[in-house]
């Protein structure tokens, strides 16, 4: 099984794809702040259109790489490339000041090649002891996992866990939008058939994700700066890869343990292994200064945890991370449901997976190291190139999978939100990890109240896992409180404002349902009290904070001091971010008038020549080139692109936005 | 003169007669350089979507002209998306077609009043069938075909996903089979259910033809799992047959009369029907819109019966579509209305065990 995996892996049908798709998940992780998240989101509409195995091949091999090449943004720009390099900054653009960038992003990739081969191999092993364990995971088991997972991401995603904790709520809460579980009632669909069926996930990943880096690449102007230059020092940075072999070792290990532990992962393991460097290693006062260690400790963890974050994913149906949110969607949109069969009737896929995995981190890591100078010039592509681009493909990707007009209006909604989540420091995977959870949880607890009552809480299994997550908790929340002191306080009253504006969802959301019967009402309702609950406290430690004579009583009591650290926290100030964020809402009037493909034309000539007129033969090649492939997809999806009003006294042909 | 010149006219009149009849019956039956759009109300890479992804270089092989197929996906509002929108944008030139499946038949059926569209008042090119198999585990029954160790259970537990869709049928089959015990555990789709199923956690299940033969014949040939019942084949003659590929299993109106000693008759019988049409023979069909010309539906039909006669597609047919043959033309009308035509009776029968269950749905 594991060898016929292999040369399944090397058939035409998958091997092809699976390059394709490293380097599609290599490009995405070097520009900066697009990592895996909004390459899946962007993948996951074409995803269903091909066979399972390449699919699958497609998926791995956009995540697997883009833990790799942000190492280039990390290192060059100091910009991380994924929430997963941010610890690689550190140490990372420090060492590239002093003209040791090269050698910095060797000893990065041979440190990310080492850890992903961990990730995949821990991965294979666990294989063999998951057939038991998932037997003796009934509801009771599923459902307790799935509430700590979340306490696990609220409390460790954000830079404040309250915060944290209601941005995971706030997912819940957006979960039960559509027609109830149990009873098939309408909630908070005010009537619209959109609604029935929720939000989509992909427009949701993409607003979330895509839309508010691209504002704030928009906004920092960056990328032109310096970077892009590199020299020798390539075979120093593997030599010190190397010497800290075992540094390797035991980042990797930690990254595939934090990994595996559900829901978390992504964006924690970094800190986590940057953390452990500094505790174990010689000298660790140079960390931060330009130290190659702490370029590489964070690297390994990283590129092992994706190994480790498929455990729950494959097994449980519970993803390991924000990305595997949406590769879970993808594999059950190609009919690979997670569960037992995926260690027993459909092992072989397991294994493609994992080959998958560890091939497509060796190849990742190996072109970067191989073709690092051309691959640094894309970091050197000016944002007002790179942002009209990005913006049509989100467009697109969201156009695709939905097929539906409304979606753009989510897409930019969940833009929006995304935004200031991002400006004021909320959890945005805690919220997609919630909002992908929350059906499962309520469905759980139905299923679990009808087989077992609450009895299910006595079975050995809940037992130990209650402790394990508890044990778990504490621990991570102790290193992560440990270091950093309080964030700078800027618009204070705007962020207190922004958490009471809220609320109001939940209050909507409970007025909505309370007329229903009580099985469709109860979880919404439960949910939006919790989360008001969290709002309110959040909203009344933000208004202490902002009172010096009342900050004296907060800072002498510990569970306060925890409680409001970090409840401040800004990228940029509000003005600047809905300025960026116009080119949204612009965009789409330009696809209501001109229809879809005109209006990429206009957005992207427009928009490049708007920063720079001497630019016209870029942005006429560009808006050509993204005319054709358009073109092509229109036929090769058989995809009608939304028409504009334009359509109504033009005969255009239907590749182009006619009727 | 006269002769001849009569002669040549009416030879033109002829010949024009006779081009324009030619050119009249190609333009009706000729699809060249045509596209034609099949709307699929369901998300791409679902049972449906796959079904009509396999037709489809079969269709466009045996339509007259070869047209261009494809396949345009409008998931949504569970299936209500895509049936009204076939419903409202009607072209009856042949390019446009809907696939239906037995949740689009469940919206018509429990009339739901979003659904704007008349599955009776189109014109029928195909269906295709399947049917379902009940399992229990083998410490609870003695060998095949025995539900009696179920009959005593207090409690005996089945996944169920809601009461607004096909699923609420298996309220009504546990329910007059009378095993007192059942109780269903909401929100369990049959594969989630099968894998609770196989942890222990639930004492009955259920899965259709495809995963009944992919997962669940493994587990009886392992001597794990007894199989007690179909669903029965239901024939357009009304009559109830075995599936060839599971002969020794007993349908339901067969252990009806084992466990009650009575035949299925009357409002229950009606009721089975229903049921037997829709998870039966009525799973997947392919419709025209309504006023589409004879001639242009004959094209598809004989295009369909033509596809199930080519040599690879009978080849990759049971691995793609299952076992069932493909049925053609007006039996399919017949099919339809059991599926989705409710007597009042039938309708009760249903909102019975809906309530005997203490859900708060009902069929309108």
């Amino acid at each position: 099984m594991f060898m016929s995996a292999l040369t399944q892996l090397f058939q035409i049908s998958h091997f092809p794809y699976l390059m394709a798709g490293v380097f599609l998940g290599l490009t995405l992780g070097i520009l900066p702040g697009l990592g895996g998240t909004s390459g899946l989101a962007i993948l996951l509409p074409f995803v269903y259109t091909f066979e399972p195995s390449v699919a699958l091949a497609m998926m791995i091999g956009v995540l697997a790489p883009t833990t790799t090449s942000d190492t280039f943004p990390a290192v060059l720009l100091g910009i991380p490339g994924t929430a997963g390099s941010q610890a690689t900054v550190l140490d990372g653009h420090p060492l590239a000041k002093k003209g040791e960038a090269s050698r910095a992003l060797s000893a990065a990739f041979l440190s990310s090649l080492v850890g992903g081969l961990f990730g995949a191999i821990i991965l294979s092993v666990s294989i063999f002891f998951a057939k038991p364990l998932i037997m003796s995971f009934g509801f009771g088991e599923q459902f307790l996992l799935i509430i700590l997972a979340l306490l696990m991401i609220g409390a460790l995603t954000g830079a404040n866990f309250l915060k944290g904790l209601a941005s995971c709520v706030i997912g819940l809460v957006i979960g039960t939008i559509g027609l109830a579980q149990i009873t098939g009632e309408p909630r908070y669909t005010f009537g619209t058939l959109y609604l029935v069926d929720g939000f989509s996930l992909v427009v949701m990943g993409l607003g979330l994700f895509a839309v508010p880096e691209i504002v704030s690449l928009l906004q920092s102007k960056s990328t032109v700066a310096g970077g892009g230059k590199l020299e020798k020092g390539w075979l120093r940075g593997m030599r010190d890869a190397i010497k800290n072999w075992f540094l390797i070792i035991r980042c990797s290990t930690v990254g595939v343990l934090v990994g595996a532990l559900p829901g978390l992962g992504g964006t924690v393991v970094d800190w986590i292994a940057y953390s452990h460097a500094k505790q174990t290693i010689k000298n660790p006062e140079t960390l931060g200064t330009g130290d190659i260690r702490g370029v590489i400790a964070p690297e390994s963890a990283n590129n092992a945890k994706e190994g480790g974050a498929l455990i729950p994913t494959i097994l449980f149906g519970i993803p390991g991370s924000g990305n595997k949110v949406l590769l879970l969607g993808g594999l059950v949109l190609v009919g690979i449901e997670p569960g037992i069969e995926m260690v027993t009737t459909q092992l072989d896929i397991t294994y493609l997976i994992i080959w998958s995995l560890a091939v497509a981190n060796v190849v990742g890591a190996g072109l970067c190291l191989f073709l690092a100078r051309p691959m640094a010039q894309l970091t050197r592509v000016p944002f007002f190139i790179l942002a009209p681009i990005l913006v049509v493909l989100i467009f697109f990707a969201t156009f695709n999978n939905g097929r539906d007009w409304i979606d753009f209006v989510a897409l930019m909604f969940f833009g929006a939100v995304g935004v200031m989540f991002k400006t004021y420091g909320w959890s945005r995977p805690a919220l997609l990890i919630g909002f992908f959870l929350s059906s499962k949880i309520e469905l759980l607890s139905y299923q679990v109240s009808a087989a077992y009552g609450l009895s299910f809480l006595y079975r050995t299994g809940s037992i130990i896992l209650i402790f394990l997550a508890l044990g778990t908790i504490f621990l991570l929340l102790r290193q992560k409180m440990t270091p950093d002191g309080r964030s700078t306080v800027e618009e204070a009253g705007k962020q207190t404002l922004f958490t009471c504006f809220l609320a109001l969802f939940p209050i909507t959301m409970i007025l909505q349902v309370v007329a229903l019967d009580f099985r469709a009402s109860i979880y919404p309702i439960a949910l939006s009290g919790v989360l008001l609950l969290l709002l309110v406290s959040i909203a009344g430690l933000q208004m202490v904070q902002q009172r010096p004579e009342m900050q004296r009583i907060n800072d002498a009591n510990m569970a306060l001091r925890t409680m409001s650290r970090n409840i401040f926290e800004n990228h940029g100030t509000l003005y600047d971010q809905v300025l960026a964020f116009a080119m949204i809402p612009v965009f789409l009037v330009l696809v209501f008038l001109l229809g879809f493909p005109i209006a990429a034309v206009a957005l992207i000539n427009g928009f490049i020549l708007m920063h720079d007129r001497s630019k016209y033969l870029v942005s006429i090649i560009v808006s050509a080139a993204v005319l054709i492939i358009l073109w092509t997809l229109s036929g090769v999806l058989t995809l009608q692109y939304p028409a504009g009003i334009i359509a109504d006294f033009l005969p255009l042909p239907w590749w182009l936005g006619g009727r | 003169m006269l002769k001849k010149t009569l002669k040549t006219i009416s030879g033109m009149i002829a010949a024009g007669v006779f081009s324009v009849s030619a050119s009249a019956v190609l333009a009706e039956v000729n699809f060249e350089g045509e596209t034609v759009t099949i709307i699929i109300p369901f998300k791409e890479g679902g049972g449906t979507s796959r079904t009509f992804r396999f037709f489809q270089p079969y269709l466009s092989k045996y339509l007259p002209g070869n047209p261009v197929i494809q396949l345009q996906h409008m998931p949504g509002g569970g299936t209500i998306k895509g049936g009204n929108f076939f419903h409202d944008n009607q072209k009856t030139d042949g390019t446009f077609a809907l696939a239906t499946s037995s949740s689009v038949n469940m919206q018509q059926a429990t009339g739901n009043p979003l659904a704007k569209f008349d599955l009776l008042s189109y014109e029928p090119v195909l269906s295709l069938a399947t049917t379902t198999h009940w399992v229990t585990h083998a410490d609870l029954a003695d060998g095949p075909n025995d539900v009696s160790g179920l009959l005593e259970l207090p409690v005996a537990l089945f996944p169920f996903k809601t009461a607004a869709s096909a699923d609420l049928f298996h309220l009504w089959i546990y329910k007059t089979l009378g095993i007192d015990g059942a109780r269903p555990i909401p929100g369990l789709s049959s594969s989630a259910g099968y894998q609770s199923f196989q942890r222990g956690e639930l004492q009955m299940a259920s899965h259709g033809t495809g995963n009944f033969l992919k997962k669940v014949s493994k587990d009886i040939a392992d001597g794990k799992v007894h199989q007690f019942m179909t669903l029965g084949v239901l024939q357009p003659d009304g009559s109830v047959q075995r599936p060839s590929y599971s002969p020794d299993a007993l349908t339901f109106p067969e252990m009806y009369e084992k466990v009650h000693g009575k035949p299925l008759e009357g409002a229950e019988r009606e009721a089975y029907e229903v049921i037997a049409a829709n998870w039966g023979p009525a799973s997947k069909g392919l419709v025209l819109p309504t006023g589409t010309s004879d001639e242009i539906v004959d094209a598809w039909r004989k295009a369909v019966e033509e596809m199930t006669k080519d040599l690879d597609f009978m080849d990759a047919a049971p691995k793609n579509i299952g076992p069932f043959p493909v049925v053609i033309g007006e039996d399919v009308r017949g099919i339809i209305g059991k599926a989705v035509d409710l007597s009042d009776a039938s309708k009760q029968q249903f909102n019975d065990a809906i309530a005997h269950y203490q859900l708060t749905y009902r069929i309108e």
